[in-house]
């Protein structure tokens, strides 16, 4: 006997359906020795995957659901929004064109990976926690902390994550303890036509490495910690502008150097060329300089 | 008698040590010293590398990476790992395993950590801990320092006070294990 009413029946079908749906939204890429993780097939001859997950290398090989296998090519990667974009040698039959969906707390998050074969593996699970843009240990700008409460395998890394409305989330990723974040849906918009235009987001660089120090008492103008210079790269914008090491950093146009994050947020790709002010502590006084930041070379 | 002649053979391992920051590559080196190990140059004959951070060796001896690396390394250890089990990685890598870390401990991808501004030392307390770590006594660190004993004696109450420590040993470990002493590059 059917019981038409059965909402857990429709529930579980409905989540049949969604999982059949995302076949076409996953690829299987292939590492070594057998293992492999998951891509977003963002469009028909694009992948996006996991940055931190994904090794050195040019080229991969892909496996979607319908067992089709493609070579792709490594043609931009970002460590600091965890983004890398693979282009498919022959482009799909089909493409997807996800429409971005907003992150709310408790709302239903579905999870999406690829199994050896390129198939489909699913996690349900909510959103649990939000947070306003933040800035990852690589420089990046991630436009929300989006948190899920969901577990994902190591291979699942780098699939889709969608809303109940089948709207698209973000990008699934591992953070510390293997938590998994969401890079959301507008920071994936933003980067990605950058990485298959030009393979990488420049950042502003000073040619700096700083400690965070306690300021001695009475040197810092009221300020009662600040960055220290450890080395600078020679030629760089720090060390033409006349910076040594040993040189406490109080603040950087008037933005105070306490937190390494409030000096990291003012080195995006927007800064380089931009000349800026430099207020630091030498032997017990306060000085400042101008330096023009210039890009960050790329290894 | 075998036990003893098999320890005196894995103690002559030859470790390259790579790690830019200063402070951190003293604290490793103590430890890699205090385990019994030959620490070497990198351009040396080395049986296995010991990096720290975002420093790939760019060569094919086996490494273990500490914090985030490459993947690819043959040992992976989290950026907090202790004396034990940097020494543990460095022997398994060195007969040809692989070391990965519990799930717990991976790094992952996150936002900047930073160290509450009271737990900061200042420069004077870093050059004190650098020569503590040195294996220093007080009389030699205000000789170095060209400052008094009393001096002396008082930036190492401070320091200890600062990292929650009552012995050199445990200042070691504290530098490689919490997060006051990370170095940013900008």
């Amino acid at each position: 006997m059917i019981d038409r009413a059965n909402i857990l029946l429709q529930f579980s079908n409905a989540l049949i359906e969604r999982s059949a749906a995302a076949n076409s939204a996953i690829a299987a890429v292939r590492l070594r020795e057998g293992r492999h993780i998951t891509g977003t097939l963002w469009r028909r001859d694009t992948v996006i995957t996991s940055e931190q997950s994904l090794p050195d290398g040019e080229e991969f090989e892909l496996v979607t659901a319908s067992g089709f296998s493609v070579n792709a090519k490594t043609t931009g990667r970002d460590p600091g929004t965890n983004l890398a974009v693979l282009k498919l040698e022959r482009p799909l039959a089909a493409g997807n064109e996800f429409s971005s969906a907003a992150p709310r707390v408790g709302a239903l998050a579905l999870a999406f990976g690829a199994d050896a074969g390129g198939n489909a593996t699913v996690h349900m699970g909510v959103i649990n926690a939000l947070g306003p843009e933040w800035h990852s240990s690589h420089g990046g700008r991630i436009e929300q902390r989006v948190e899920l409460d969901i577990d994902l395998a190591r291979r699942e890394e780098g699939g889709p994550v969608f809303d109940a409305s089948g709207g698209f989330l973000g990008m699934s990723t591992f953070g510390p303890r293997r938590r998994v974040l969401v890079i959301p849906a507008a920071t994936v918009e933003r980067v990605v036509p950058i990485l298959l235009k030009s393979g990488r987001i420049s950042r502003g660089w000073l040619g700096v490495a700083l400690r965070p120090v306690a300021v001695p008492e009475g040197l810092g103008e009221g300020q009662s910690s600040g960055l220290m210079i450890m080395s600078l790269n020679e030629g760089g914008p720090a060390a033409t502008a006349g910076l040594v090491a040993g040189d406490i950093v109080l603040s950087v146009d008037g933005v105070s150097a306490r937190r390494m994050r409030n000096i990291t947020a003012r080195l995006g790709a927007d800064s380089i060329g931009r000349t800026i002010d430099l207020r630091f502590i030498r032997g017990g006084v306060v000085t400042s300089r101008q330096a023009t930041i210039t890009e960050r070379p790329h290894p | 008698m075998t036990m003893a002649l098999k320890t005196s053979v894995d103690a002559r391992l030859r470790v390259a040590l790579l790690a830019p920051d200063p402070l951190r590559r003293q604290a490793l080196r103590d430890v890699l010293l205090n385990a019994g190990y030959t620490v070497v140059d990198i351009e040396d004959p080395a049986d296995v590398i010991l990096a720290d951070g975002d420093c790939a060796a760019g060569d094919n001896r086996p490494t273990v990476m500490l914090g985030t690396g490459d993947r690819q390394a043959a040992g992976l250890l989290p950026r907090h790992a202790g004396a034990d089990q940097i020494d543990a990685a460095l022997r398994a890598v060195a007969v040809g395993l692989t070391v990965r870390p519990p799930a717990v401990n991976e790094p992952g991808f996150d936002d900047l950590d930073e160290a509450d501004a009271h737990e900061l030392l200042t420069p004077r307390e870093l050059e004190v801990l650098s020569a503590i770590m040195d294996g220093l006594t007080n009389k030699l660190i205000a000789r170095q320092l060209a400052i008094s004993l009393h001096t002396v004696k008082f930036h190492v109450e401070s320091v200890f006070r600062k990292l929650g420590v009552r012995t050199r040993a445990e200042a070691v470990a504290t530098v490689l294990e919490s997060n006051h002493f990370k170095m940013f590059r900008l």
